[in-house]
C-alpha cells in the first residue's frame, strides 16, 4: 500500500514530471481549468488512487467520448440550453467551449461516475451519458434495435457492413479501383437510426428494403439458405455491377531496352494465336464496350527477351521480342468499361483497363440483414409459385423461422414489424438503440398497422403459390433492409479435372488463380487407410498426382538415364543397361536426388 | 470379456488386413478435438485436484515417467476398515511430512558455533500431530547428530566449524521426511458410500512402500501412476492400468470410445515388456522403416543414421509405401492374386 500523505508522482504522457502533495485536488484543478478553457480540451487527467499516481495525457491515439458534466448534483445541460440546442441557436461546439460537455479518455473515465439518466444523479455523480445509444460504437448504432440482439451477432454485423455492396463513392465512374462493387438501385432503409443520419449514410446507401416472410419453402431455406423471388430479381432487386481494373506499364530495363504496348506480331516469342488478340485495336489496347472473355488479351505488350544470349544469334537483325500481354483471368468475363492511357512522372507509359460485369443475384450469392443474419440464395422461385397474401403482395425473400430463436436476434423481428408499419404508413421509423422500450415500440407499430387495416402483429394469411390454398398458420411478414454482400459464386467458382502441375514436384497446382486442384490431405489419406481402400489411395496419391517412371538398374540399384544419341538407357554407376521400369512418386525421386547431392548413394533393391 | 460385449457387438469382428491401429487412432483422436474445448472440473468430489482431459491423455499415451498429480488409493484390511480411529492412525503413519512443511523458514546456521537452528511452525506441527521433541529425536536418529529442543525450536550441533559441512547438513535437513512414507504425499481418509468402509487417498505414488504397511489390503492397493504399477506388479498390470486410466479420463469428459481401441493402444505400448510412449521416443521412433521414421519427426537424424549405417528399408509399413507410391500392404492391399504360370498339360 501507498503511505498516507506520500507525494504523488505526476506523469505527462507516461513520463515522470514531478510530485504533488494533494493529488486529488491537483487533478480537479486541471479539470476545472480545462472546463474554463485555460487548458486545451484534449488534455485528460486521471488520478490513480491505488498507486498514488497522476497521469496527464495529451498525446494522439486515445479513444475519447463526450459526456455531459454534472456539478453540484445538477446537469450543466439545463432545460434552457437544451431548448436552444434544439432551435439551433447554439451547437455542440458551444457546449464544449463552455464546459457543459467534455471528452474523457479511457484513463479519466476511471475517475468518473457516469449515470444514464438525470434522475439517477447522486452526490458522487460527475457526468451524464449524452445518449443511451452512446454505449455502442458507430457500427452497432447503424443497425436498428441493437439492444434486442445478441452480442455475437453484432460482431458478425460489423463484418457484413464492410462487405455490403452499395454506392461506395459517387465518383466511381472516374475511379480505377482494382475491384469495386456497385448496387444498381440502393435504397434508404425504412428503419433508420440517429447514427445513420449523423454519419451521413444517406449518401452511401448500401442495401434495399425487402419484403420478407418468415416461412419455409420446401426445405430450400434450411440452415442459412434463402429463397428469393424471381420477379423481384428481374425488377432489379440485389442487382449489381462488378468492376475490375487491369493495369500494365512499359517497363524499362538496364541496357536501354523497354517494353512496348503494341499488337504483338506473329513472330513474337510465346505468341498465342491470332484469335486471342483479335479484339485489340491497332495500338494493341482493347477498345471500350468490347465484350471480353477469359483467355483473351486486353493489353497487348511485347517485352525484350529475358536473357541476352537469346539475342546473339540474330546478328543485327530486328530484335526478337517476347509476348508479355495481359490476359483476362480464368473464370472472368464482362465488357470493357473504360480504358486509360497515361504516363507516370517517370515518363513510363501506363494502361489501365476497367472491366465491368453485371452480377444478377443467382444461386450461391450472399445476402445479410442488419442483425448478423446472413444467408445464401438456394432457390430463385418464379413469382407465381411464391406464397402471396390477399392483397397480392408476394415476398421478395423467404427467411427460415428457425434462424431466429437460437441466434437471439429479436431485433430482426422488430425490424420486420417496424419496416412493415413504416412501409404502409409512408414513414421512416427510428430504430435507435434504447430510444424506446420494446413493448412500447411494438404498440406503436401495431397501431400504425391497424390503422391501415393490417393485422397488428404483422401476421397474415398467406396462400400457397402452387396450390392456391391458404396456409393453416398465419405467417409473419414485413419489410427488412437487406445488404447484398460481395461474396458471389461467379467470382469464386472453379473446376478442374486435369490441369497444370508444379514444376518442382510434378504435383497439381493449388488455388483458383492457378487452376488448382483440391488437396487430398493427411486426414483424407488417414480415412482411406482406415477403410483399407489401398488401390483408391494409390490412385489419389500417385496416379492422379505425381507418378513418374524411372529405370532402376537390376545389378546395382542405381537410377539409369536415357542416352538420346545411343538410344539406350545406361546406368551411370555400373555402365550396364539391364533395367526394370519402376513407378514411383516424383516427390520420392526428388528425395533420392537430394540425398545423392549430399554424397550419399541411395539404391533401390528390386524384388524378384 | 465375452459376456461384457454380448450386446450385438460380436458381429463386428476384425478381419485380416483391417487397419485397426488407424481406426483406434481416429476413434480416440476425433473426440480428443472436442476435449480441448471443455476442460472442466467437478467441484467438491475427492478434494484432490487431479490432471484430467487432454493433458492426462497425453501424459498416459506419451508414457510420462511420473504423473503430474499422482494419487494412490489405499484400501484396508476388513478387520480395521470400518473403524475410523484406526484408519486415521494408519493414515498418519503413511502421511508424508517433510521438514520443509513444518519449518517456519530456512534453517539458520551459526557457523561460529557449528549450530543449526530450526524454528518450527506450531500450527503445522499441530495439524500433523507432531511435537518439536519428536522432530528433534527423529533428526538425531536419522542424521546421527546431536539434536535437542529448546523453546519450540530444534537445535542441531554439527560438531564442526566447516561451513561447507554445515551448509550441506542444513540442506539435507530441509529435504528430510520427518514422519510417514517418503513419496506417499499428503493423505486423506474417505468413506466408500456403497460399502461403508474407510479408505485412504494419498497424493503420491510410492506403492512399493505403502504395500508393506500393516493393515493395507494388498489386493486392492492401486494408483494412477502407471510406472509405479509396472515396477511393483509387472507389465500386465501396467497394461490394465493404462486401459483403466484412459477409459476413466474419457468417461470423465463424457466421451465414449470403445474399450477395444484403448486395449490396442495399451497393448502396443506394453508389448515389448516395458512401457513405451507412442511418440518419437516410443512406437513411432522405433519403427522398422527409415522412411517412415524420417517422414514423422527428426527427418535429418534418421536419414543421417541410415546413411551412416547402411540401413535397408524393408518397405513393409504403410507410411513408406505411400511415400514412394506403392500400394499399401493393408486392407485390400494385404492380399495378392496368384496365377499358376505353368502351362496346362496337353492331352
Amino acid at each position: 500500500m501507498v503511505k498516507k500523505d506520500a507525494k504523488a508522482y505526476v506523469y505527462i504522457n507516461g513520463k515522470i514530471m514531478g510530485f504533488v502533495d494533494n493529488p486529488a485536488d491537483f487533478a480537479n484543478e486541471i479539470r476545472a481549468s480545462r472546463r474554463k478553457g485555460i487548458l486545451s480540451g484534449e488534455v485528460n487527467v486521471a488520478y490513480m488512487e491505488k498507486t498514488n499516481e497522476i497521469h496527464i495525457n495529451t498525446d494522439s491515439g486515445r479513444v475519447r467520448k463526450p459526456y455531459i458534466i454534472v456539478e453540484n448534483e445538477k446537469s450543466k445541460l439545463t432545460q434552457d440550453l437544451a431548448q436552444k440546442l434544439k432551435n439551433k441557436e447554439i451547437n455542440f461546439n458551444y457546449l464544449l467551449r463552455n464546459g457543459i460537455v467534455e471528452y474523457l479518455d479511457a484513463e479519466e473515465e476511471e475517475n468518473a461516475m457516469v449515470v444514464f439518466n438525470e434522475k439517477d444523479i447522486n452526490e458522487k455523480t460527475t457526468h451524464i451519458e449524452s445518449d443511451l445509444s452512446g454505449i455502442f460504437g458507430f457500427t452497432i448504432n447503424v443497425s436498428p434495435f441493437p439492444e434486442h440482439n445478441s452480442l455475437a451477432r453484432h460482431a458478425m454485423l460489423a463484418n457484413f457492413t464492410k462487405q455490403a455492396e452499395g454506392l461506395y463513392a459517387s465518383n466511381f465512374n472516374i475511379r480505377f479501383d482494382s475491384r469495386s462493387y456497385l448496387l444498381f438501385y440502393p435504397q434508404m432503409p425504412i428503419v433508420k437510426t440517429a447514427t445513420y443520419d449523423s454519419i451521413n449514410m444517406k449518401s452511401h446507401p448500401s442495401g434495399q428494403n425487402f419484403v420478407v416472410a418468415l416461412s419455409t419453402y420446401y426445405g430450400y431455406n434450411m440452415a442459412d439458405a434463402i429463397v428469393i423471388n424471381k420477379a423481384a430479381v428481374d425488377r432489379g432487386m440485389g442487382r449489381s455491377v462488378f468492376y475490375k481494373t487491369y493495369s500494365d506499364e512499359e517497363r524499362r530495363y538496364p541496357g536501354g531496352q523497354k517494353d512496348r504496348f503494341k499488337l504483338p506480331p506473329a513472330t513474337t516469342e510465346g505468341y498465342m494465336g491470332e484469335h486471342v488478340y483479335s479484339k485489340l485495336s491497332e495500338d494493341g489496347i482493347i477498345e471500350p464496350e468490347m465484350s471480353v472473355e477469359e483467355g483473351e488479351v486486353i493489353i497487348g505488350k511485347v517485352a525484350p527477351p529475358r536473357f541476352l544470349e537469346e539475342n546473339l544469334g540474330a546478328g543485327g537483325l530486328e530484335e526478337k521480342m517476347r509476348d508479355d500481354s495481359t490476359i483476362l483471368k480464368a473464370g472472368e468475363k464482362g465488357v470493357v468499361d473504360s480504358v486509360v492511357f497515361t504516363e507516370t512522372t517517370g515518363a513510363t507509359k501506363i494502361v489501365k483497363v476497367r472491366i465491368r460485369s453485371l452480377k444478377v443475384p443467382e444461386k450461391g450469392d450472399k445476402f445479410a440483414s442488419r442483425h448478423g443474419q446472413k444467408g445464401v440464395v438456394a432457390l430463385i422461385v418464379p413469382q407465381e409459385d411464391m406464397p402471396f397474401n390477399s392483397d397480392g403482395i408476394v415476398p421478395d425473400l423467404l427467411l427460415n423461422p428457425h434462424s431466429i430463436p437460437t441466434r437471439l436476434t429479436f431485433g430482426h423481428l422488430l425490424e420486420t414489424l417496424a419496416g412493415k408499419a413504416g412501409a404502409v404508413s409512408g414513414k421512416t421509423i427510428d430504430g435507435t438503440a434504447f430510444a424506446e422500450e420494446g413493448p412500447k415500440r411494438i404498440e406503436a407499430y401495431s397501431k400504425m398497422l391497424e390503422e391501415r387495416g393490417f393485422e397488428k402483429y404483422g401476421n397474415e394469411t398467406l396462400y400457397d403459390g402452387i396450390t392456391g390454398r391458404p396456409f393453416k398458420a398465419q405467417i409473419f411478414n414485413g419489410v427488412v433492409y437487406y445488404n447484398r454482400l460481395y461474396h458471389m459464386v461467379s467470382n469464386k467458382i472453379q473446376v478442374r479435372s486435369r490441369g497444370k502441375v508444379q514444376i518442382l514436384t510434378h504435383q497439381p497446382t493449388e488455388g483458383k488463380a492457378r487452376q488448382g486442384a483440391l488437396r487430398f490431405g493427411e486426414m483424407e489419406r488417414d480415412a482411406l487407410i482406415g477403410y483399407g481402400a489401398s488401390l483408391l489411395l494409390k490412385e489419389r496419391l500417385l496416379d492422379q498426382s505425381d507418378k513418374t517412371t524411372i529405370a532402376i538398374c537390376k545389378s546395382c540399384g542405381g537410377m539409369g538415364y536415357y542416352d538420346h544419341i545411343k538410344r539406350i538407357t545406361i546406368c551411370s554407376l555400373c555402365g550396364k543397361n539391364d533395367f526394370e521400369d519402376v513407378e514411383i512418386s516424383y516427390a520420392f525421386k526428388i528425395l533420392l536426388d537430394e540425398i545423392k547431392s549430399l554424397h550419399i548413394l541411395p539404391t533401390i533393391k528390386l524384388k524378384e | 470379456m465375452a459376456k461384457k460385449y454380448s450386446d450385438g457387438r460380436e458381429e463386428f469382428h476384425v478381419e485380416k488386413g483391417d487397419p485397426v491401429g488407424m481406426i483406434a487412432a481416429q476413434s480416440m483422436g476425433e473426440p480428443g478435438t472436442q476435449m480441448v474445448l471443455r476442460a472442466f472440473h467437478l467441484a467438491g468430489i475427492e478434494s484432490t485436484i487431479s490432471t484430467s482431459g487432454l493433458p492426462r491423455i497425453a501424459e498416459l499415451v506419451d508414457a510420462k515417467k511420473s504423473p503430474a498429480t499422482p494419487i494412490t488409493y489405499v484400501y484396508l484390511d476388513k478387520s480395521i476398515n470400518k473403524d475410523l480411529e484406526k484408519v486415521v492412525a494408519l493414515m498418519k503413519k503413511i502421511n508424508e511430512v517433510r521438514m520443509s512443511t513444518i519449518m517456519r523458514h530456512a534453517p539458520m546456521e551459526n557457523f561460529g558455533k557449528g549450530l543449526i537452528k530450526i524454528s518450527l511452525s506450531g500450527q503445522e506441527l499441530e495439524s500433523e500431530q507432531l511435537t518439536a521433541k519428536q522432530v528433534a529425536s527423529k533428526l538425531a536418529k536419522e542424521l546421527e547428530v546431536e539434536a535437542y529442543e529448546k523453546d519450540g525450536a530444534v537445535y542441531i550441533n554439527a560438531h564442526t566449524k566447516d561451513a561447507k559441512k554445515i551448509r550441506a547438513l542444513s540442506t539435507k535437513i530441509s529435504k528430510m521426511v520427518v514422519s510417514g512414507i517418503e513419496g506417499a504425499g499428503k493423505t486423506t481418509v474417505q468413506k466408500d458410500k456403497n460399502t461403508g468402509e474407510f479408505y485412504i487417498i494419498a497424493a503420491g505414488s510410492n506403492i512399493e512402500s505403502i504395500i508393506n504397511v500393516d493393515g493395507v489390503d494388498k489386493s486392492r492397493l492401486t494408483t494412477n501412476d502407471v510406472f509405479a504399477i509396472y515396477r511393483l506388479f509387472g507389465i500386465e498390470a501396467a497394461r490394465n492400468s493404462i486401459i483403466k486410466e484412459l477409459n476413466q479420463t474419457l468417461k470423465e469428459q463424457k466421451i465414449s470410445v470403445d474399450e477395444r481401441h484403448l486395449m490396442l493402444i495399451a497393448d502396443s505400448m506394453t508389448s515389448a515388456g516395458s512401457i513405451k510412449g507412442v511418440g518419437r521416443h516410443g512406437l513411432s521412433g522405433q519403427k522398422n522403416s527409415v522412411l517412415a521414421r524420417a517422414a514423422y519427426e527428426e527427418t535429418v537424424k534418421h536419414l543421417i543414421h541410415a546413411a551412416a549405417f547402411g540401413e535397408i528399408d524393408p518397405m513393409e509399413g504403410v507410411t513408406e509405401n505411400i511415400l514412394v507410391g506403392k500400394q499399401i500392404p493393408i486392407g485390400t492391399g494385404s492380399v495378392k492374386l496368384g496365377i499358376k504360370t505353368e502351362q496346362p498339360k496337353k492331352k
